[in-house]
């Protein structure tokens, strides 16, 4: 039906081009200068082999943001679908059209916010001295609260933000996905005396199985880049309490020693784990 | 019966909840920056006060905010209209002309925007600084056009494919070609999807922080690294003066909230369809 044309190739070609020497040089790059002993004061690196990523694992300070990357993965991940789900339910459930237009437009307020405004907002609401959010417990006991450089609350009051900003937007998206199924199911288990709540756990959340574990995927990528909140409200501390691995290597490559071929052997890990969860979502979605 | 009534409520109290947490820091955070200092350093949180335009007239006075501002009108200007540009043809053609690699390409778009930017900004560091465009707009323009061109061909294949093709043919036969049918009737009939499309890019480059901040020291430096900075500011910290720069960075992609709930909607609606 369709005669042999020029239009693809000069459609498709320019974009190509720039995407992938854009996005192959520098993954090539990192690479490269991961295997060398490179700094930011020397330009000039040495092959070195592997010696980055073995020195990577009797790393302490590489450990802890290990550590500190999973509990937040984990927080941010749960606390964000469990939120979603919720509050998709409930507006799914209990709202007029009206209502649930506006409200579908308001949750999507903090996930638009640059994440350096919704980290400023935060900070500045855990404010132990000025702050409305820790102004009741202030009033209440005559002592400041201060979450944010306690090195138990910190990294707990920073993943708040993050399910804020994507709690919100997902149970919008959760929302959508409810209104996509068909309504004999629900009837049918409306008819047998189902409770709401059995409706949901036994009938819809399971119908939704797929694209919910697709979101949560999603949001593990997602989870990976923390640095903006975490910059913004904690720096990393105190201490090292909240340091992940992109703001480790962010400070290895640039502030502290620019040891940027170290910082580079965690940059590609990241990106082998990114490219590894990807490559799951993608298959899922194609099946 | 009544048991329902009592959960209708208790899910009526929690959206209200919700809704007002999503709404009120970012309204509390535009009330402080219409305060003097005397307001916000108080012992208990002030809601009625005199307003001030100081605030604002500061942060715009500011030759960093202003040089910031200027850099990131000009850099997502760029990176996105060039994104634009290049990538509408290319997602029509994904769209409208499948080949064996069209799915190859679609997971190849759609990976770049889940690279770690940690990942891209420590070798990019290196080759700006390599190649002697370290902290100049150009090698941002550049470095952005990555996520720019990624995230409009991404959204824009779908738009393009919802383009009903008896249109196209129709068009065909009335002897157009392949690049008029793009140009005069694909395009158009598409532009509301693809007007979203863009306005995603132009969000996703706005309030872009990480590249940023380890691809500009002086001269490029973008709206969200001034910013931030201001935050780092001593002890004495202008918390008025910082709202205020921190409401004058939020406004453009709030602007686009619209846009990008409609998106939102038209995604969801051709899947039940």
């Amino acid at each position: 039906m369709k005669t042999k044309h020029i239009l693809p190739a000069v459609f498709l070609t320019p974009a190509m081009v720039i995407l992938a020497v854009l996005a192959l040089v520098p993954t090539v790059y990192a690479v490269v200068i991961s295997f060398q002993d490179r700094e930011l004061s020397r330009p000039d690196g040495q092959f070195v082999g592997l010696a980055n990523y073995l020195s990577l694992f009797s790393d302490r300070r590489f450990i802890n943001a290990i550590q500190v990357s999973l509990s937040w993965e984990v927080l941010t991940v749960v606390l964000t679908l469990v939120m979603a789900i919720g509050l998709g339910i409930l507006l799914f459930e209990c709202t007029t059209p009206k209502v649930r237009n506006l409200l579908s437009l308001l949750f999507l307020v903090p996930v638009i916010l640059p994440r350096v405004s919704a980290a400023f907002v935060w900070k500045f609401a855990f404010h132990p001295l000025y702050g409305i959010i820790t102004y009741p417990y202030k009033a209440l006991t005559g002592q400041p609260l201060d979450l944010l450089s306690n090195p138990l609350t910190a990294l707990g009051t920073v993943a708040l933000v993050d399910v804020w900003q994507w709690g919100l937007f997902f149970s919008v998206i959760v929302l959508k996905l409810l209104e996509t199924l068909p309504p004999q199911p629900f009837e049918a288990a409306r008819l047998d005396h189902a409770k709401t709540w059995e409706i949901y756990a036994y009938v819809a959340i399971p119908m939704l199985k797929a694209p919910l574990i697709s979101l949560a995927f999603v949001k593990m990528i997602e989870s990976l880049r923390a640095f903006d909140l975490i910059y913004v409200m904690t720096r990393g501390g105190p201490g090292i309490s909240t340091e992940t691995l992109d703001m480790y290597a962010f400070s290895q490559g640039f502030i502290e020693s620019g040891r940027i071929s170290y910082a580079s052997s965690m940059a590609v890990l990241m990106m082998v784990a990114t490219s590894i969860a990807f490559t799951f979502i993608w298959k899922r979605a194609r099946i | 019966m009544s048991n329902r009534h009592i959960g209708r409520t208790v899910g009526k109290v929690a959206l209200a909840l919700a809704a007002f947490s999503a709404v009120f820091p970012v309204f509390w955070t535009v009330l402080n920056a219409f305060k003097n200092r005397v307001d916000i350093v108080t012992p208990t949180p002030l809601f009625i006060f005199t307003p001030t335009l100081d605030n604002f007239a500061y942060v715009l006075g500011r030759d960093s905010v202003f040089a910031g501002l200027l850099n990131s009108v000009i850099i997502s200007g760029m990176a996105v209209l060039i994104g634009t540009v290049l990538g509408l043809p290319a997602a029509y053609a994904i769209a409208r002309y499948p080949n064996r690699w069209s799915k190859d390409i679609q997971f190849f778009v759609l990976s770049l925007r889940f690279l770690p930017p940690v990942a891209v900004a420590i070798p990019l560091m290196v080759i700006w600084l390599d190649f002697g465009f370290y902290d100049t707009r150009l090698s941002m323009i550049i470095t952005y056009t990555l996520l720019t061109l990624a995230t409009v061909v991404w959204l824009s294949v779908p738009a393009f494919s919802r383009v009903p093709k008896e249109v196209e043919e129709a068009a065909r036969v009335d002897g157009y070609g392949p690049f008029a049918v793009f140009f005069l009737i694909a395009l158009p009939i598409a532009s509301r999807s693809l007007i979203g499309a863009v306005a995603f890019s132009f969000v996703l480059v706005w309030n872009e922080f990480l590249i940023a901040l380890m691809l500009t020291t002086s001269d490029a430096k973008t709206l969200p690294i001034v910013a931030s900075e201001l935050t780092q500011l001593g002890r004495d910290v202008p918390w008025g003066i910082l709202n205020a720069s921190v409401v004058l960075l939020s406004i453009p992609p709030l602007l686009f909230i619209g846009v990008l709930s409609g998106m939102l909607n038209s995604a969801f609606k051709r899947k039940s369809s």
